[in-house]
């Protein structure tokens, strides 16, 4: 579904990513740890090509998308993505954010748009609140309207930066819990969290980076319980408290 | 954080003619009117003397015709510099945001009538006969309102030059994270553009947009100075003429008063409809106060 062969990227003198090689197949639920800077963040852009990578490949359905005659714009469309700070679109409600994408970038005609984002707000618990702004939601509420936006494209897979992260700790379930219930519906998606609790039941790998590079991968049980490399463990220890 | 849980809609559309509005101007009105009664009886003249009137009556419409065509010509305009100039200077693009630099720099730190002057008598030497020629065709401007309209467009680039600032000001609010997740939904530059930064940026700009057109509509006096035609430069051409055509030199506070109550109105209407516009697609979250 989504692949990664030898992913280089550069920022000025900084080496940020030093080879990732994953694969992620159709219903797989990816979760990335590692500390900040790692690399995780600059990894999940590669992907959606919000960064283009310096070196490497990435194919979305076997078919190579960092390639020079491929659109980006067509790219990004494949693949949803939520971001640790929301970034709603203040100037429209909460269904106008869900239905912008469908519309200006797919051409769907207006009223469908909307049909289909009011069954996704309700999908995310939020059919109440369908015209409210997003300065008017709280933080919880943004992230799960984020995410309607985001599956309002139909997009073969999702990719979270660290969705709960900016969230006050009462809102973090609504949304990891919108999130399990995408996994358990099918949906290919790769996350970055420090969510133990999620990454354990819902993850079906972990990932550890550090330093642009990918030092350990394996089921939770494995990465949590018994991690092999000693950063992975030290690493471990400290968010499992 | 989670106060705003009831249903909200948009916020219902204020009228665009409210009686408060109404009634402030003709409190305007009525109040200086009756200051001219005052003071026409403290300076001891008639204020409804015909030869008053009739001598300055036409210079007053012909000029307030005239400063109605300067606004409408300048107002434009410098809407579109100042948008132009404030998005090349957040381009990106050095040799776009170099020259909006340099222009919004230039126009903020010479006195406006100093620039009015320039335009007023050089301007005409940089634009090619070609192009003269060609505005009095399609025109019909003479080459004597050449230069006046060239001192217009003075007017408009120093309001330009404010209104890029107020415009860069806008762009600049719109969060790098909107556009990200404009783009990560595949969206194009210029959708991304028109479908995002442009909505907020104009709503974000019209509060301050409304002072600026206010002290541009005052700025069109500056061309009475070259002799325009217009509201300022014709009621000093009539004060001048006072005494040689044996009127009161008393009359010269009839006429200001009433040059004054003009350009009162005009900036009020205009300061008002913008506002009225603001509040009509005001957001929550997308107001001034909220920057
Ligand atoms: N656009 C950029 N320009 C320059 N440097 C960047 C850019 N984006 C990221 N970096 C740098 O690359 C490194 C990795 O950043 P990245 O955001 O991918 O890390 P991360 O693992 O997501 O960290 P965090 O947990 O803090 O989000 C950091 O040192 C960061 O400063
Ligand atoms: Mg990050």
């Amino acid at each position: 579904m989504i692949r990664t062969e030898d992913i280089h990227k550069h920022f000025g003198a900084l080496h940020v990513l030093r080879g990732i090689t994953l694969e992620v197949t159709r219903g797989d639920v990816l979760v990335i740890i590692g500390p900040s800077g790692s690399g995780k963040s600059t990894f999940l852009r590669c992907i959606n090509l919000l960064v283009r990578p310096d070196e490497g490949r990435v194919f979305i359905d076997g078919v190579q998308v960092n390639r020079a005659d491929i659109r980006p714009e067509w790219v990004r469309q494949q693949v949803g993505m939520v971001f640790q700070s929301f970034n709603l679109f203040t100037h429209l409600t909460a269904l106008e954010n869900v239905a912008l994408g469908p519309i200006r970038v797919k051409k769907a005609p207006r009223d469908e748009a909307e049909t289909k984002a009011r069954q996704l707000l309700a999908r995310v618990g939020l059919a109440a609140k369908e015209q409210s702004y997003p300065a008017e939601l709280s933080g919880g509420q943004q992230q799960r309207v984020a995410i309607a936006r985001a599956l309002a494209m139909d997009p073969k897979a999702m990719l979270f930066d660290e969705p709960t992260s900016a969230l006050d700790p009462e809102y973090i379930r609504e949304v990891l819990d919108v999130m399990a219930n995408l996994a358990h519906e099918g949906m290919t998606m790769i996350v970055v969290t420090h969510e133990m609790g999620f990454a354990s039941s819902v993850a079906s790998r972990i990932v550890f980076m550090d330093g642009g590079i990918i030092l350990e991968e394996g089921r939770p049980l494995d990465i949590f319980e018994h991690p092999k490399n000693e950063r992975t463990r030290a690493f471990v220890s400290k968010i499992l408290r | 954080m989670a106060v705003a849980t009831e249903h909200v809609g948009r916020t219902r559309a204020p009228p665009i003619f409210s009686l408060s509005n109404a009634a402030r101007i003709v409190e305007m009105v009525i109040g200086g009117l009756l200051l001219i009664s005052i003071m026409s009886v403290v300076l001891k003249f008639d204020i409804r003397d015909p030869r008053l009137w009739a001598g300055y009556g036409p210079n007053f419409v012909r000029g307030f015709w005239g400063t109605l065509g300067y606004i409408a010509l300048i107002l434009p305009i410098s809407v579109g510099v100042g948008f132009a100039a404030g998005w090349a200077r957040v381009s990106g693009h050095r040799m776009l945001a170099w020259p909006a630099g340099a222009f919004v720099d230039f126009f903020r730190g010479v006195p406006p009538i100093v620039v009015i002057l320039f335009a007023f008598l050089f301007g005409v030497d940089f634009i090619p006969l070609r192009v003269q020629l060609f505005l009095q065709d399609v025109f019909g401007t003479s080459s004597n309102s050449l230069p006046f309209t060239l001192a217009a467009f003075a007017v408009a680039f120093h309001s330009g030059a404010y209104q890029a600032e107020i415009f860069r000001a806008g762009f600049q609010s719109i969060s790098r994270g909107q556009i990200e997740a404009a783009e990560a939904l595949g969206m194009r530059h210029f959708q991304t553009m028109r479908s995002i930064i442009l909505p907020q940026t104009v709503r974000l700009s019209l509060p301050p947009l409304g002072n600026e057109f206010a002290v541009l509509i005052k700025d069109t006096s500056l061309l009475g100075a070259l002799g325009a035609t217009e509201l300022v430069g014709l009621s000093q051409e009539f004060t001048a003429q006072i005494p040689i055509s044996g009127g009161q030199i008393v009359w010269a506070f009839a006429i200001w008063s009433s040059v004054a109550l003009t350009y009162f109105v005009m900036t009020f209407l205009v300061t008002r409809l913008l506002r009225l516009i603001e509040r009509r697609f005001r957001t929550p979250g997308l107001d001034v106060m909220s920057l």
